[in-house]
């Protein structure tokens, strides 16, 4: 045995699947679409459980975000996305800074860097005054930071920083600083307890009504090349720019959409 | 083919930061337009209709009325006189109608106020 031990080289153990999906609920997770793989990705916002039985509780509308993601290499993949709320298009990277190992090398937790892009397509609400392209980009920055406890534990915070090209008042902050925190318990082999929260330090108001943190819990459930996730949340946007600032449902007063995730992988390579 | 590779990685890594950031406000970019209401120039085709164009006409269109909007028109001069009782409920979201825009939006109080103006002047179609 001792033999074997000197013969054998010390290995790097890499974490894999801190999380199941790309997203933790709403936000990025560290993790990426391997190289070569293709992330169609469909996910649906319904609309306030509040509003009562006439409206199904909020099933009668739904919100939509398309995504096509691609991993280029097994350290960075790029997205771009189409969603109803706002007719906003994303687009986004996300690269590896650092991997969770153990082994002949130690490193406590994985560390990604996000960035993206969001284009408002929405017709200008005055189309007379002089309207500037640059007034519709918003763009997010996170630091994403993630460790896997055990087999059934991961956690992540994510610094985050978004800057609005255009807010409505002299008052509305262009840039907002947040903080998230998200994590993953898993119940069974193939479903997982979800939760995300951002603390957004730079508390507004977004086109007159207060702006709220956004919490989100839900499940993963895993089955074969889908990863679908199920989601309760006080945000009815699903790309950073509009969660982070422009939450403005609050839980207190019931204002939860249900919403899910589907992932569907394709290999191109 | 390496090189070409880390250059092509490198360039999708560097673009987002390649940004044109502005530090842009409604308020300071068209001063003329927020902060006083035009109450007194309020038109059909100057105000309600583009009004309604950008808040409305996504699912209150003649050809979306039918899927997404409940049947209720909100495109033509005809129609919205019709409807503007329930429009000003709506909108207003006192709760005798159905609130909207969906989503727990609501129009910007001007808005709202020359919609009422609007009303009040005997809903011309000018």
């Amino acid at each position: 045995m001792d033999l074997l031990d000197k013969e054998s080289k010390p290995e790097i153990n890499y974490t894999t699947a801190t999380f199941k999906s790309t997203r933790v609920m709403n936000g990025h997770s560290i993790e990426k679409m391997p190289a070569g793989q293709l992330d169609f990705r469909i996910s649906h916002r319904f609309g306030r459980i509040n509003s009562g039985a006439y409206e199904l509780f909020g099933l009668d509308q739904a919100n939509i975000h398309f995504g096509l993601e691609y991993g280029i290499f097994n350290w960075l993949m790029v997205g771009i996305g189409r969603g109803t709320y706002e007719k906003t298009y994303d687009g986004f990277t996300k690269f590896t800074i650092l991997r969770q190992s153990t082994g002949a090398k130690v490193m406590p937790v994985s560390v990604s860097f996000f960035s993206s892009v969001a284009i408002n397509s929405l017709k200008w609400s005055d189309p007379e005054r002089t309207n500037y392209f640059s007034s519709r980009l918003s763009y997010v920055n996170q630091v994403l930071v993630a460790r896997k406890f055990n087999q059934s534990f991961s956690f992540q915070i994510m610094p985050s920083y978004v800057h609005r090209n255009l807010v409505e008042t002299e008052l509305d902050p262009n840039d907002l600083w947040a903080i998230g925190a998200g994590g993953r318990i898993k119940l069974s082999k193939r479903i997982s307890f979800n939760a995300e929260y951002y603390y957004v330090a730079t508390s507004t108001t977004y086109q007159g009504q207060q702006v709220y943190d956004p919490l989100s819990i839900g499940f993963d459930i895993e089955t074969g090349g889908h990863v679908f996730q199920l989601i309760f949340t006080n945000s009815v946007a699903m790309i950073e720019k509009g969660f982070i600032g422009e939450t403005t449902g609050s839980w207190g007063k019931g204002d939860i959409h249900f919403g899910f995730n589907i992932s569907r992988v394709f290999t191109l390579k | 083919m390496k090189h070409l590779k880390v250059l092509f990685a490198l360039i999708i890594i560097i673009l987002p930061f390649c940004r044109s950031c502005y530090y842009d406000s409604e308020e300071a970019l068209y001063p003329s337009t927020t902060s006083t209401c035009d109450t007194t120039n309020v038109t059909f085709s100057g105000k309600i209709s583009p009004m309604l164009a950008n808040n409305c006409l996504s699912c209150h269109s003649n050809a979306m009325a039918g899927s997404y909007g409940n049947g209720i028109r909100l495109e033509d001069y005809a129609d919205v006189k019709a409807r503007a009782t329930a429009v000003q409920g709506s909108i207003k979201q006192t709760g005798s109608y159905v609130p909207m825009p969906k989503n727990g939006g609501k129009l910007k109080t001007c808005l709202i106020d020359q919609f009422d103006i609007w009303v009040r002047i005997g809903m011309p179609n000018n």
